[in-house]
């Protein structure tokens, strides 16, 4: 078996195809590992992470001006001698098997000092147990579904929000909108994938919705990836809610979209869980069928007032990936920079070092590109500084409406109406 | 629910529906000559769909216009794909069905790699075109031209496939159906027609793809969408049989519509794959398939 | 005369096996790159699935295409009684085998009444309702699927924190198994049945009544084996939901290492997973970082040309011939000559 594998091994670098992995981790790097799906249906979103990590980690290691970030100083991990914090990328196709290999890997093999990742839930399951089995830091960058936390792990950790900070936001902007134009929301129709994304999603959406008083007028599931959403637009249509919150990937937000619309159906209110509804894709596939939709996001494109690093942060990625930064991507940002400070304080590559600093983490909203108040880890893991905002799409792009203090402008309310 | 939103569900179902027969067609036509299932069809669909894309992204020709391009861009790869697997894989002495059925596995692995090494993992989809986002309205119910053009189109493509069974190129198909050896006697090329057959199966396919990139999205794993069902349309229809595979796709367009409309959306293929393997319990070789 | 070569050549079978299991008892001793044992254990895992595949769809020559179902079913078995009631998945591997056993009879018994290509796609199609039904069912926690909680290591709850040694043992003891039922059905009166009806199709007509109750012990040989490595897979991932467990694509990798290893031979499962699981993972490690697709094109253009150079599949290398025929769909000839 191991001469298969050296076969292979040689085989490739015959081809001219080196090896990703570091040969022997030279003094002067740190190394991270990140998993991510780089292939099927994903492909995409591991893609756009990975090139969004590369933006940080050049901000990081590079020699420039300073910038107004956590770490944004370059020159390296300064008390680590200026060791450069290099990140290694597997694939785990959206299999937790897969998964589980890959972080194994990366951990005894290229010898990383944590682990970063993983875009779907059940691979973050996987991996978040390794992390655990072998004691090393994993930092989940992009994951939502809340039971991850909840599992009393020691070396998991999450920047960002999860979907019960993600949907109380919504309903509190429901709540104050409401008020404000007395037309409150009475009823909301859920329609989500049959994913652990989608599942987790609304269930908090149905006992927010109960715990408000709201009622919930449909409650669908439907089969993502499907060749038609004609007759679930119908069920939306004939249930007709104030709000339609959808919890879906990028390419049934485009679907559904244009089934509602074939069949006249426009809701007063969408207020996405963003996920694919905040992905570049489904705005240029959708255009002005877009128009008007709301969706939680970790991220505001337009806070660069009270963030300055926006600018020159999204103009480093949009020339990598010719498009904006969004929800997902500028959470990859945040995470890197929350691990490297952590590595740094930590003045160690030492797993345990750096999970007591990680623990010890506490980063003002304003040193990130987040509209956050900051990042600081509670007992489980889960950064409870993480507030997530509310924006409405105008003329193609996210605007931020919610809450107040970053908002750029008033939502358009049409509820009521 | 009132009459509006069943007449609108019934719509959307047959109007569905042709397009899946459309996309069976092609798959049922190779079978039906050479016994062979393409586990590389939902792929084939796939790059018709990107094949539009591009031509639009690259000249704005609209995709209606583009029907015949893609036909015979999908026509040549059909024919390559013969000439440069499936040939051989005919010709093996050991384990034909096996090695058919894995060969065609293999290709449909390569080519979903290749779409994403050319184009990336992303998500497009053509707008702006003639069709995008039009409906006409009538009575309450609503008819989305994207999706009525196209089962025009699968109507007309199944008009050509049959006119082209009255010509003498149909007849040496229908001969090679019969008789694969016997047909060699009187001077028909076996490989040759069987070469066009896999040509003709393709461009059937493009047709239902340049249509349907009018209203869906592309991916490099969009044909996973399509390929169980369009297995399902053959199998119900029974392979072989063009006009099986129209009524086929009707019916299962019709109940996973119908399905997603009074019980829960998320199990409506279970309803679809119920009925076929109901009528499969009775005959074995599916509706119109040759006992 | 005859019988005594084919004694000695089944001898000769039983010999070579020892030798294989007593190299790859030793095989991971020397190896402490967890990497490197992961992809062994892997192998050896597919290597046996492989092997339960091909009791059914070699020898028997029924092509099944959503073996992921038996996979799947056994490996939600054995968690949901070790989370549940605490029964200890050394024992619950045998339950889920037991369940999908009698899953791929109640398969069996409408499908095999099809033919050729009818049958492959009645399994897929089977495999899809099986997927989209614990997609949904909350018991089984739908799409949620099912964490298993690290309780300890432990050989009787096959758990383990990071040493893989013991996992490679299960793995091998449960392919030996694999191995012996179908070296035992090689020599079997099916497996002379199954032969002579692969010979002559004409036989397979008169034979038909005797072929369906053999058929369906194939079936539920082969369901049996495939729950039971899905039950171990379930244990040493430590996580199962549907997409991981109950996929159509699961059913075809479970498959392809028989196929293109040699459809109907002893030693084709083994030789295919060999090759196959090795170069998808390796592929995958150190070319799908790049997220170009390139490793797909490999893996995807592996199998067609093994497939096409070596239709009786890589065993054919070594001079080994299929003892059954192989899994050839007669459909249009044999239905021709038969009638």
């Amino acid at each position: 078996m191991k001469h298969i594998a050296a076969a292979v091994a040689a085989l490739l670098i015959a081809f001219g195809i080196t090896p990703a992995r570091a040969q022997n981790a030279a003094p002067k790097e740190v190394l991270v590992g990140a998993i991510y799906p780089l292939t099927g249906n994903a492909a995409q979103i591991g893609a756009d992470a990975r090139m969004a990590i590369d933006v940080i980690t050049e901000v990081i290691n590079g020699q420039h001006a300073p910038m107004p970030l956590a770490m944004g100083g370059g020159g390296g991990l300064a008390n680590l001698g200026g060791a450069k914090l290099r990140v290694v990328f597997a694939d785990h196709q959206n299999d937790p098997q897969k998964a589980r290999a890959e972080a194994e890997r990366l951990i005894t093999q290229d010898k990383v000092v944590a682990l970063i990742g993983s875009y779907t839930s059940a691979t973050a399951v996987t991996i978040s147990q390794v992390a655990e089995r072998y004691e090393i830091p994993y930092l989940s960058m992009d994951n939502s579904s809340p039971s991850l936390h909840r599992r009393g792990l020691k070396w998991f950790f999450r920047t960002s929000p999860h979907d019960e900070m993600f949907t109380q936001a919504m309903f509190d902007f429901f709540a104050e909108t409401g008020k404000k134009t007395g037309r409150p929301v009475r009823s909301v129709a859920l329609f989500y994938e049959d994913s652990i994304f989608g599942t987790d999603s609304s269930n908090v959406q149905k006992k927010l919705a109960e715990a408000a008083g709201i009622k919930v007028a449909a409650d669908i599931k439907y089969r993502a990836n499907s060749p038609s959403l004609s007759a679930e637009a119908q069920r939306l249509r004939a249930a007709n809610a104030d709000v339609l919150m959808p919890s879906g990937y990028t390419s049934d937000a485009i679907l559904i979209l244009r089934s509602m619309q074939e069949i006249g159906y426009k809701p007063r209110a969408i207020m996405a869980q963003a996920a694919g509804y905040q992905e570049q894709a489904f705005l240029t596939a959708s255009g002005p069928l877009a128009e008007g939709i709301f969706s939680r996001s970790s991220f505001a494109l337009d806070a660069e007032k009270s963030r300055p690093a926006i600018g020159t942060i999204n103009a480093m990625f949009r020339a990598k990936a010719g498009k904006d930064l969004n929800d997902n991507t500028s959470r990859q940002i945040v995470g890197v920079q929350t691990l490297a400070d952590a590595i740094n304080r930590a003045g160690s590559t030492k797993p345990e070092d750096i999970r007591r600093a990680l623990t010890a983490t506490d980063i003002p909203g304003d040193q990130t590109i987040m509209p956050w108040k900051g990042v600081k880890f509670d007992e489980m893991g889960q950064n409870q500084n993480a507030t997530p905002v509310i924006q409405q799409v105008v003329n193609g792009m996210y605007r931020t409406v919610y809450p107040a203090d970053v908002a750029v402008m008033e939502p358009t309310w049409n509820v009521g109406r | 629910m009132t009459p509006e939103i069943i007449a609108q569900v019934l719509i959307s179902g047959l109007l569905m529906g042709l397009i899946y027969a459309l996309v069976a067609a092609g798959l049922s036509l190779i079978f039906g000559l050479m016994d062979v299932v393409n586990f590389a069809h939902g792929e084939l669909l796939m790059l018709a769909m990107y094949a539009t894309f591009v031509i639009f992204a690259a000249t704005g020709l609209d995709p209606v216009l583009q029907l015949p391009i893609v036909a015979l861009l999908l026509f040549g790869a059909g024919v390559a794909i013969y000439r440069g697997l499936i040939g051989r894989a005919l010709g093996v002495q050991f384990n034909r069905g096996t090695v058919q059925i894995f060969v065609t596995f293999g290709l449909a692995i390569f080519i979903r790699g290749a779409a994403q090494f050319i184009w990336g993992g992303d998500f497009r989809s053509v707008s702006g075109a003639w069709l995008s986002n039009r409906s006409a309205e009538f009575a309450g119910v609503f008819i989305p031209l994207p999706q009525l053009a196209a089962s025009a189109v699968c109507l007309l493509a199944f008009a050509g496939l049959l006119l082209v069974s009255r010509t003498e190129f149909g007849k040496a198909l229908e001969a090679t159906r019969e008789d694969r050896d016997a047909v060699a006697l009187i001077g028909i090329d076996r490989n040759h027609v069987f070469a066009l057959g896999w040509g003709l199966g393709a461009g059937a396919v493009g047709i239902a793809g340049a249509m349907l990139i009018t209203f869906y999205y592309v991916s490099p794993s969009v044909g996973a969408n399509f390929a169980v069902i369009a297995y399902v349309t053959v199998a119900l229809g029974g392979f072989g049989s063009m006009l099986g595979a129209l009524v086929a796709g009707v019916i299962i367009g019709e109940v996973e519509a119908i399905t997603a409309l009074v019980l829960e959306p998320s199990l409506k293929q279970i309803g679809m794959f119920a009925v076929y393997l109901a009528v499969l319990m009775f005959r074995p070789r599916g509706l119109f398939g040759r006992l | 005369m005859r019988g005594n070569a084919i004694t000695r050549r089944r001898r000769g079978e039983l010999v070579v096996g020892a030798v294989l299991l007593v190299l790859l008892i030793a095989l991971p001793l020397p190896i402490r790159d967890v990497y490197t044992q992961n992809l062994i254990i892997t192998t050896i895992l597919f290597a046996g699935l492989a092997q339960a595949w091909n009791i059914l769809g070699g020898y028997c020559g029924q092509i099944s295409l959503g073996h992921a179902l038996y996979f799947g079913i056994g490996g939600y078995v054995s968690t949901l009684m070790f989370v549940n009631a605490g029964i200890p998945p050394s024992l619950g591997m045998f339950a889920g085998g037991l369940v999908g056993g009698l899953i791929a009879l109640l398969v069996g018994w409408p499908c095999f009444r099809l033919s050729g290509h009818y049958y492959a796609i009645a399994t897929v199609v089977v495999g899809e309702i099986g997927y989209l039904l614990f997609l949904n069912w909350e018991f089984v926690g739908a799409a949620m699927g099912v964490y298993v909680p690290f309780k300890g290591e432990s050989f009787i709850d096959l758990q383990f924190r990071t040493t893989k040694l013991p996992f490679h043992y299960v793995v091998l003891g449960f392919a030996a198994l694999t191995w012996i039922a179908a070296w035992l059905i090689e020599g079997s009166r099916w497996g002379y049945t199954w032969r002579a009806v692969k010979d002559d199709p004409v036989a397979a007509r008169s034979l038909a009544v005797q072929v369906f109750p053999s058929k369906m012990a194939a079936a539920a040989v082969s369901g049996f084996f495939t729950g039971m490595g899905g039950a171990i897979y379930a244990q040493y991932v430590g996580y199962i939901d549907p997409d991981s467990v109950l996929s159509g694509q699961l059913s075809i990798l479970i498959a392809l290492p028989a196929v293109l290893g040699g459809v109907g031979t002893l030693w084709g499962p083994l030789l295919g997973a060999a090759v196959l699981i090795p170069v998808s993972e390796l592929t995958r490690s150190y070319l799908g970082g790049g997220g170009r697709g390139i490793d797909l094109m490999i893996y995807g253009g592996l199998i067609v040309v093994v497939a096409l150079a070596r239709p009786a599949g890589l065993i054919s290398l070594l001079g080994v011939r299929s003892q059954a025929g192989g899994a050839d769909i007669p459909a249009k000839d044999a239905d021709a000559r038969a009638a």
